[in-house]
């Protein structure tokens, strides 16, 4: 598909000797929500990292036509695809709002970035009573919806989000979920990697299915949550 | 009870200085998690790059001082691009050991091109002084105090309220995150260290004007600057002020009851209580 945003062909990548990624190829298309599940220990978080050019990779990378197989991690981001890491990854001891404020580090356009930073605040109404508070001493709801809200400022093309739900209240992770698709409807495309194949599942368009550094399975959200095999292995139902 | 007020005002002045002289040191601690042990050289030569402006152009030496910044900023920036970001991410005894080596090279390399002759920046109004209640206070000694607050606080707004200076803090806290959104972590290392360089510069350049320089003030002024460092903590560039106003009062107080033999052994003795009490720092690292 030469149209896809992202697109990824026999990546691999790992840490030292250990080889976690094993030929994943993957496209992405404009304005979907593509969803990556499977079991802790599979290799998303990797995979996203390989994405990111935080660890370094084998394998072709695309962007927007682009290849950043071998750009760095500040080009990545530069280029419009960002990431909202596993375990948040705030800055602890700077305000929400100065959070926010390093998901704009690349943009010069002052007004753009203050009008920014008030949309955040509407769609997050949480943070904006929080705007001064230091980001390390909030809750784990508001410190996700933190997360996604700095990489919201930077006007991102493709949101990788990787384990929104891990350690949340149900209610939070359907409340960002319902974010998501906000977002989505705004011209956000956006990859969510989970360990919570339902809810990832229920607002995705596609998904992949990866096991031990592979991609087992892939097809649409429904058809997903109807295979059999998923079913039994993630989602314990017989 | 004048003697004791003037040994104070003494010290607070003294230690306004040791602020900024420390202001670095903690600023590329933080951000690279280097001690730079070189650190006292390059305050030296800030002091001698401040005296040859002077002496050589006839420039006004607090007017030097920016230009003596820029050659620092640039010395710093060279450092770190080409010797320190091969090591970086190596072990802390790699980069002590280097910025030690550093150290001695920038002395001998001093020694050989200035000469171990003592050496002092002295413009014409160098003696005037004015009296306040009873205190004599000596006019250089308030001018390099003011300027190193002045600069001191700066560079606390600088860090707090721009977009590089956010960059910086956000590569301290979080370099992961901070690669993530944007970063990039050997601009902002070079940068920083460059900065830290021209402020020990600066420091050099104001330690000229009230005391006598050599190239061999460097060392006692890096372990100074670490004590401070460590009272002050690494987290708030005002940690250091209160750290240097700590170790200027204790060292005037001490020469003026103990005899001056004994100033470094009370600035050290406080660096030992602090590490021994509150191995955070006084302030701790909070915001």
């Amino acid at each position: 598909m030469a149209d896809a945003l992202l697109e990824t062909r026999a990546l691999t990548a790992g840490y030292g000797e250990m080889q976690v990624l094993r030929d994943i190829s993957l496209a992405v298309q404009p304005a979907e929500i593509v969803a990556i599940v499977g079991s802790n220990g599979a290799g998303k978080t990797t995979l996203l990292r390989a994405i990111s050019r935080l660890i370094p990779c084998g394998g072709e990378v695309t962007f927007d036509g682009k290849s950043v197989s071998h750009a760095t991690a500040d080009e990545v981001f530069g280029s419009g695809l960002v990431q909202v890491p596993e375990g948040r990854q705030l800055f602890d001891r700077m305000s929400v709002e100065e959070n926010l404020r390093m998901g704009a580090y690349r943009r010069g356009d002052r007004r753009a970035i203050d009008d920014d930073l008030d949309r955040m605040y509407t769609l997050f109404p949480r943070l904006s009573d929080r705007r001064r508070q230091l980001a390390g001493s909030m809750s784990g709801g508001e410190q996700q919806m933190c997360a996604m809200a700095r990489a919201l400022m930077a006007r991102p093309r493709l949101m990788m989000v990787d384990e929104m739900s891990l350690g949340l209240a149900p209610v939070i992770v359907d409340q960002l979920l319902e974010t998501m698709t906000a977002i989505r409807k705004e011209g956000v495309t956006v990859l969510l990697v989970e360990q919570d194949v339902h809810a990832a599942l229920s607002v995705a368009d596609r998904g992949y299915v990866m096991e031990t550094g592979e991609i087992v399975r892939e097809g649409s959200a429904r058809e997903l949550e109807s295979d059999p095999e998923v079913q039994r292995a993630y989602l314990g139902e017989v | 009870m004048e003697l004791l007020a003037q040994v104070l005002v003494g010290g607070v002045l003294l230690g306004g200085l040791y602020a900024l002289m420390a202001l670095g040191l903690a600023l590329v601690w933080g951000v690279l998690n280097i001690v730079n042990l070189s650190h006292g050289a390059l305050i030296m030569l800030g002091a001698y790059a401040t005296y040859y402006l002077f002496t050589g152009t006839g420039l006004d030496p607090f007017a030097a001082l920016p230009i003596t910044a820029i050659v620092l900023f640039v010395i710093g920036w060279l450092i770190q691009r080409g010797i320190l970001n091969l090591v970086i991410r190596g072990p802390m005894f790699n980069t002590l050991l280097i910025t030690f080596g550093i150290e001695v090279i920038l002395t001998y390399l001093a020694q050989l091109l200035f000469s171990a002759d003592f050496r002092a920046i002295n413009p014409p109004y160098a003696g005037n002084n004015f009296r306040v209640l009873g205190i004599t206070i000596p006019l250089m000694q308030v001018l390099a105090f003011a300027i190193a607050i002045g600069l001191t606080v700066a560079m606390w707004l600088f860090l707090l309220h721009t977009r590089v200076g956010r960059g910086i803090r956000a590569a301290s806290q979080n370099l992961v995150a901070a690669r993530l959104y944007g970063v990039n972590p050997r601009s902002i290392y070079a940068l920083t260290f460059g900065i830290g360089s021209a402020l020990a510069g600066v420091a050099g350049g104001l330690y000229g004007t009230v005391s006598q320089i050599n190239p061999y003030i460097g060392g006692p002024l890096t372990a100074k600057s670490f004590a401070i460092a460590i009272i002050g903590g690494l987290e708030n560039p005002l940690g250091v002020i209160v750290g240097g106003l700590v170790l200027g009062i204790v060292e005037s107080l001490t020469a003026l009851y103990a005899g001056s033999t004994y100033r470094d052994v009370a600035s050290f003795g406080v660096l030992i209580l602090v590490l021994i009490l509150r191995p955070t720092g006084l302030l701790g690292r909070t915001t």
